[in-house]
């Protein structure tokens, strides 16, 4: 059991497991990922089978992948139970370690007093030793590979929440409606414009978020890579898509009507004639002889829209093509057909709070872990009656520091000497 | 512009050949020159690169041309800041060339500035790529001072204290590379969380950076904890940066991912 534990706190299993993450994926990266299984029965002649069976076509998610990743933070945690203990004995025994150095300079009494005013200034802490005080410098990157072990095991943790925890959603508003949460959070889309930058298209949104306690959000737009926020909230400028815009109006009662339609749909007052709405479309092109060819390409902006729609006349249905501005009789109602309407695609996400705050915070915690591992190391500095000694893994700066502190105590001393 | 950068390359190459000639004939004077050409040449790539950035009014780090320029301009920094402090002569031979290198693959990319694309337009941009050219850099350096030390230690006599100092110089370089990865990985999560709403979507250049990531990784644990030196770990450098290279190139021409930007 003792053996077994020990295997799986080294660091031998920490190197080991970290190399089948990197294996998995380079698999990953070079079989292409969550297809449907035919696309690899098309796609890899003879690899298939194996790809399917072992299931490479998912990897990040197959049993095994995760298993790692589980077996990786129980390496990490156990080896920082064990550190953990280890790290207070670790200091008490560097710092009985240093009081045993023999010194490697001579002090008179004075130059002692001296040094021992550096060291205070240079806010090292000291610790008393028998006759000897030990004074440590950086005493923190002791900490180092603790803290960088730490932060990749939270990252680990409060990683998985933060990506399997926050639902996601994919929904479209029309500029001027609102999409409706089941919790009954309402996001308003107020305006939806598209910027055309030499063919980049810039898609903006301008909306604001209602939460179910009434608390409001700012009304603000967000563009790509500036979502906005609001309590356990995130709305993200997705996509956008093109709709068609009629106004219907009744000539016997005056009554007009804004319809923005997306999908096929039939509008009538008798239910047998009307117009069905089919869809509309960017641009055209019109032959010498009238006859028009429709783009059905939908990258970019409706340069010249037109509009498919079917007219419905007691029986009889005609496909019939029409362009802003024109109007259609049928069934009692004239169709008036106005230019499309752009409204964006918003991509909402739910995440509990504070899952995003605290991996941010780990991530600090991380980059600050690393660069105390590799850039302060505990250094320490006996001092006694006779003299001092320095140690550590780079003893070197603090010789020199000493030394000139004690050279510049000197020069000073033959300048006040008469 | 195109003249610059030209011109640019022009120098490092006469500064490597200088430095090629002065070791194959053994002429201090030559090898002198060659490093003064060096940092001139690192001189005018800054210039080029703040010309570029001027140009472009932003950070000239966007695309496969700009992040190769940039990436060659921080294994020109490197090797200038290493040999100056450290006193490295031995390094030369080998990290000039890798900048000219780098160069190269730089010269073949289409050059021609472009608007940064709305989904490359945020505060992280310069963090996270910033952080990739200073990572990658200090791991090409590490590894060229790898590749030194094989030469050195298959000589008859191998200079025992410059072996040393080649073994700890690379694996400071290695601690501070794996620093600027880490950051590039984080910020990067960050930043796609921003964009595209998931801290990590398994993308490609996601994944071999973390492969990346994990192979220095396993450096440094052997170097720390099992206290490995040597050869094997000058073999291991030199072959890391093999992997840099396919993080940085590779995965854009040959796998395709979120991350192939124009
Ligand atoms: C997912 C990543 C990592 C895993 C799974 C891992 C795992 C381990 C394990 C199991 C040990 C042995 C623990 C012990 O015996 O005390 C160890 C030691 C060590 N690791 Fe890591 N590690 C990881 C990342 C890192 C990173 C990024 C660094 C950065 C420098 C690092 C630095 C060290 C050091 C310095 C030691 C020696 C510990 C000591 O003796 O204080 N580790 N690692």
């Amino acid at each position: 059991m003792k053996k077994v534990l020990s295997y799986l706190r080294s660091m031998r299993f920490g190197i080991l497991l970290l190399s089948l993450v990197a294996l998995c994926s380079v698999v990953g990266s070079l079989i292409p990922q969550q297809h449907e299984a035919v696309w690899y029965v098309q796609n890899y002649e003879k690899l298939h089978a194996l790809i399917l069976t072992l299931g490479l076509n998912n990897i990040y998610e197959s049993w095994y992948f995760i298993l790692i990743l589980c077996l990786l933070a129980l390496n990490l945690t156990l080896c920082s139970v064990l550190r953990v203990r280890r790290l207070g004995r670790s200091r008490e025994n560097e710092i009985s370690a240093a009081a045993a150095m023999p010194d490697q300079v001579r002090l008179s009494g004075q130059g002692v007093e001296q040094l021992r005013q550096r060291l205070q200034t240079m806010r090292c802490r000291r610790s008393d030793v028998g006759q000897s005080e030990v004074y440590t410098k950086n005493g923190f990157g002791r900490y180092g590979s603790f803290l960088t072990h730490l932060s990749i095991l939270l990252t680990l943790l409060i990683g998985a929440a933060a990506l399997y925890l926050p639902t996601v959603t994919d929904r479209t508003a029309m500029p001027g409606e609102a999409v409706v949460m089941d919790d009954g959070t309402e996001i308003r889309v107020f305006d939806f414009s598209i910027a055309d930058e030499s063919g980049r298209l810039d898609f903006t949104s301008e909306i604001q978020i209602t939460l179910p306690d009434g608390r409001r959000s700012e009304r603000k737009p967000i563009r790509v890579n500036y979502p906005m926020s609001f309590g356990p909230y995130k709305v993200y400028q997705q996509t956008y898509g093109t709709a068609g815009s009629l106004t219907v109006v009744n000539p016997e009662n005056g009554g007009a009507d804004d319809f923005t339609l997306t999908d096929t749909v039939f509008l009538s007052l008798d239910g047998v004639s009307g117009l069905w709405y089919q869809a509309v479309y960017p641009d055209y092109l019109m032959d010498p002889s009238g006859n028009v060819t429709l783009i059905t390409s939908t990258m970019g902006r409706y340069e010249n829209p037109v509009y498919e729609v079917i007219v419905a006349r007691g029986g009889t249905f005609e496909s019939v093509l029409a362009f802003p501005g024109d109007e259609i009789e049928a069934g009692g109602l004239v169709f008036r057909f106005n230019a499309p309407v752009e409204y964006p695609g918003l991509r909402i996400k739910h995440t509990p709070t504070l899952v995003n705050a605290a991996l941010l915070a780990v991530f600090a915690l991380m980059v600050a872990a690393l660069y105390i591992t590799f850039f302060c190391d505990p250094v320490l500095v006996k001092l006694d009656a006779q003299g001092y000694a320095v140690g550590g893994s780079k003893p070197e700066r603090m010789r020199v520091e000493l030394a000139s502190a004690l050279a510049e105590f000197e020069e000073k001393e033959r300048e006040d000497t008469p | 512009m195109k003249t610059l950068f030209f011109i640019t390359f022009a120098v490092y190459a006469v500064s490597v050949i200088l430095e090629f000639t002065g070791t194959a004939f053994k002429k201090d004077k030559l090898l002198r020159a060659a490093w003064l050409v060096f940092i001139a040449a690192a001189v005018v790539h800054t210039g080029f690169l703040v010309a570029r950035g001027v140009a472009a009014k932003r950070l000239p780090l966007s695309n496969q041309f700009e992040f190769s320029n940039a990436f060659a301009w921080g294994v020109a920094l490197f090797t200038v800041a290493v040999c100056t402090r450290m006193k490295t002569e031995w390094l030369k031979v080998i990290a000039m060339p890798a900048a000219l290198l780098i160069m190269t693959y730089a010269a073949l990319q289409p050059m021609e500035i472009r608007d940064l694309m709305p989904a490359l337009r945020s505060a992280w941009f310069g963090v996270h790529i910033g952080s990739a050219v200073l990572s990658y850099a200090a791991f090409v350096i590490a590894g060229c001072i790898g590749a030194r030390y094989l030469m050195v230690a298959r000589q008859e006599k191998p200079d025992k204290k410059a072996l040393e100092q080649m073994d700890f110089l690379s694996y400071r370089l290695v601690s501070f590379g794996f620093l600027f990865l880490t950051v590039v990985i984080l910020s990067g999560a960050i930043w796609a969380e921003q964009a595209w709403s998931a801290f990590w979507t398994w993308d490609p250049k996601e994944v071999w950076a973390l492969i990346t990531w994990i192979i220095y990784a396993v450096y440094l644990h052997l170097r720390l904890r099992a206290g490995r030196k040597g050869t094997r770990m000058a073999w291991y450098l030199v072959i890391a940066v093999f992997v840099v290279f396919f993080t940085f190139a590779g995965v854009n021409t040959l796998l395709h991912g979120l991350h192939t930007y124009g």
